[in-house]
């Protein structure tokens, strides 16, 4: 294990190196990142201003969601980047998996260590920007379970949309290269998640529900720390379901993974 | 001595979809039984014994590559046997993958973006190779390779006789038991093709290390490899020694006698005179009409001789002869 984590460190350390060779390269794209984050939030912010709410909830609340969910997204695309459904299906077209099978260790370590793209604490960094804001303007009634809940449904959210990264690089197995579709569930999913829930149609939110339960992963602890009451009618313990969606997202995410692999061993593509 | 590499009855069968690719193409090709059978090995049986260096070829498309991906563990065998160093690779791979090493010639296992030497510090950590061993290597097999005026570069920056030198070094930086080499020298100069092929047979006579390579370049083979083994269609056609490869397929032996005169009939029984220049004849004769000193002493009777030399065929003609006329089969 220690073994493990230490050959994880060097490799991350490996790719941080080289990032870090291009320093002029590395803050633009880090701004830029940052930038369109907060683009896409003032507009937002906009709307808001003319609607007063989103599906009742208000500027700041809104801030609070979105920044939880951009960091945690942040946060995911760096830790994960290996498995970047894109870069993974390109990688794996230039041998990739193959040179990883050729050493004597764990596969999925390397393709975590493959890649470590450090330009994504722009995103974080204004992921917590406007989470900070949205906490400066809200009273909320801080309790220590709220305290301790909070990073828990960070990592939480992390573990589900690395899941969700998992799912979309092993698909690509199949379809040889990547696909929009897989795109879509990444990108498009996080967006979605970024807004209240309550506002999308009813089918909607129930495939957010019961099929891939995000919905307990950004609104249900969201409307539980502002202690704003549930209008869907869910179970009182709803909100507090986060580590179990993120963590089950995340386990059929690995053992679709292991499939994968045992189809690539097979199959050459 | 129990053979280090068993190979038995090995196949491996390809699906390939005729359908087309993206999503909607793999879905359809899941319902759909619409794919052509491709028989990339198809019962192949070998064993290679410690320390042997082997040759594998064939012409493109013959399952080289596809024979060396299940014996490094890439992919797991239709139907047959294989084991490889007491182990069956693809079903302990790490633990069996711990004690190989192998080059595909067209793809590099070093990172992209890192200096040649930090690869392969990385790689001392990966395999645990002790310190001292790894500088021990490394220090032989800088000198060997020439490694020293690039070390420091990164690995996207070097020309492509450089980067199989690293690559290679990488390979055997962890003293692996064998090596599998699928077209080691493909795309580089004659020089840099010269020195690989002392690296190899180095390491081979020095360390004892197994050789299984693949090439187009027959003089790889002619330098490096006492047996060879031929294969086309996924079947093995031809396990033998060179020379025992020459003397079946070799076809006809030439002999340049220059005569002391110019004679006027200088045709000798069942030997064709292929080539005539004044006091310069060359003859043409097979391995079964006759000897070498047969002829010359039969000429020798007749004629006044100044010098002669045999040219035996060359290993290439030979080779191609058999892809192309199939002889084997
Ligand atoms: N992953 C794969 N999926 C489908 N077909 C494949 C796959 N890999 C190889 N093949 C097919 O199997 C056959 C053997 O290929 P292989 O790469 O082993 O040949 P080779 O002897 O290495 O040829 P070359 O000298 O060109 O490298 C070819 O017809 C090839 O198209
Ligand atoms: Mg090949």
């Amino acid at each position: 294990m220690l073994y493990r984590l230490d050959l994880y460190r060097r490799l991350i350390g490996v790719q941080m190196r080289s990032q870090l060779q291009y320093r002029t390269a590395f803050l633009l794209d880090t701004l830029t990142t940052a930038s369109q984050v907060v683009t896409a939030f003032l507009t937002l912010a906009l709307i808001l201003q003319r609607f007063d709410n989103v599906g009742g909830w208000k500027l700041p609340e809104v801030a609070f969601l979105y920044g939880m969910v951009e960091m945690a997204f942040g946060s995911m695309d760096m830790l994960f980047s290996g498995f970047d459904p894109d870069n993974f299906s390109l990688q794996v077209q230039r041998g990739l998996l193959d040179q990883l099978m050729l050493r004597p260790v764990d596969i999925t370590l390397q393709v975590l260590g493959s890649e470590f793209i450090v330009r994504r604490i722009g995103r974080i960094a204004q992921g917590a920007a406007v989470f900070a804001l949205g906490l400066a303007l809200l009273p909320i009634q801080w309790t220590p379970l709220k305290l301790v809940y909070l990073p828990v449904v960070f990592a939480s959210l992390v573990c589900f949309f690395g899941g969700l990264f998992i799912i979309g690089a092993t698909i690509t197995f199949w379809t040889v290269e990547s696909i929009e579709a897989v795109n879509i569930f990444t990108y498009g999913g996080t967006e979605m998640m970024a807004y209240p829930m309550s506002i999308y149609p009813d089918w909607m939110r129930r495939f957010f529900t019961y099929i891939v339960p995000a919905i307990f992963l950004n609104y249900y602890p969201a409307l539980y720390i502002l202690g704003k009451p549930d209008p869907l009618g869910l179970p009182a313990f709803a909100p507090f379901l986060a580590p179990v969606a993120g963590f089950s997202v995340l386990l059929v995410a690995a053992l679709f993974w292991q499939f994968g692999l045992r189809h690539y061993q097979s199959t050459g593509t | 001595m129990t053979p280090i590499i068993r190979v038995t009855n090995l196949r491996k069968y390809f699906r390939v979809s005729l359908r087309a690719k993206g999503l909607v193409g793999t879905v359809r090709g899941l319902f759909t039984g619409d794919y052509r059978l491709v028989r990339a090995v198809d019962g192949i049986s070998f064993e290679v014994q410690p320390g042997e260096l082997v040759g594998y070829l064939g012409p493109n498309g013959a399952g080289k590559s596809t024979t060396l991906k299940m014996l490094t563990g890439l992919l797991v065998p239709t139907s047959g046997e294989l084991h490889v160093n007491g182990r069956v690779p693809w079903r302990e791979r790490k633990a069996y993958v711990a004690h190989i090493g192998a080059v595909f010639g067209n793809r590099s296992t070093l990172w992209w973006d890192l200096p040649v030497v930090d690869s392969l510090e990385l790689l001392q950590y990966i395999y645990r190779v002790p310190p001292a061993a790894f500088r021990r290597n490394l220090d032989e097999f800088r000198e060997l390779l020439e490694l020293d005026a690039f070390l420091d570069t990164p690995v996207r920056s070097l020309s492509l006789g450089q980067r199989m030198r690293a690559d290679l070094c990488a390979a055997l930086l962890h003293n692996p038991d064998l090596v599998f080499l699928d077209e080691p020298t493909i795309g580089l100069d004659v020089v840099a093709k010269e020195r690989i092929r002392q690296f190899i047979l180095h390491v081979n006579r020095e360390h004892g290390t197994t050789v299984l390579l693949t090439t187009h370049d027959l003089s790889d083979v002619e330098k490096l490899c006492e047996r060879v083994m031929i294969i086309d269609h996924g079947q093995l056609l031809y396990d033998g020694t060179l020379s025992g490869l020459r003397e079946r397929f070799g076809g006809k032996r030439e002999l340049v006698v220059d005569f002391a005169e110019d004679y006027a009939d200088v045709s000798v029984d069942g030997v064709e005179v292929a080539g005539r220049e004044g006091p310069r004849v060359v003859y043409r004769f097979g391995r079964e009409d006759m000897s070498a000193s047969q002829l010359i002493s039969a000429l020798s009777e007749r004629f006044r001789i100044e010098d002669l030399s045999v040219r035996e065929p060359d290993i290439e003609d030979t080779v191609r002869r058999i892809y192309e006329e199939r002889l084997l089969e």
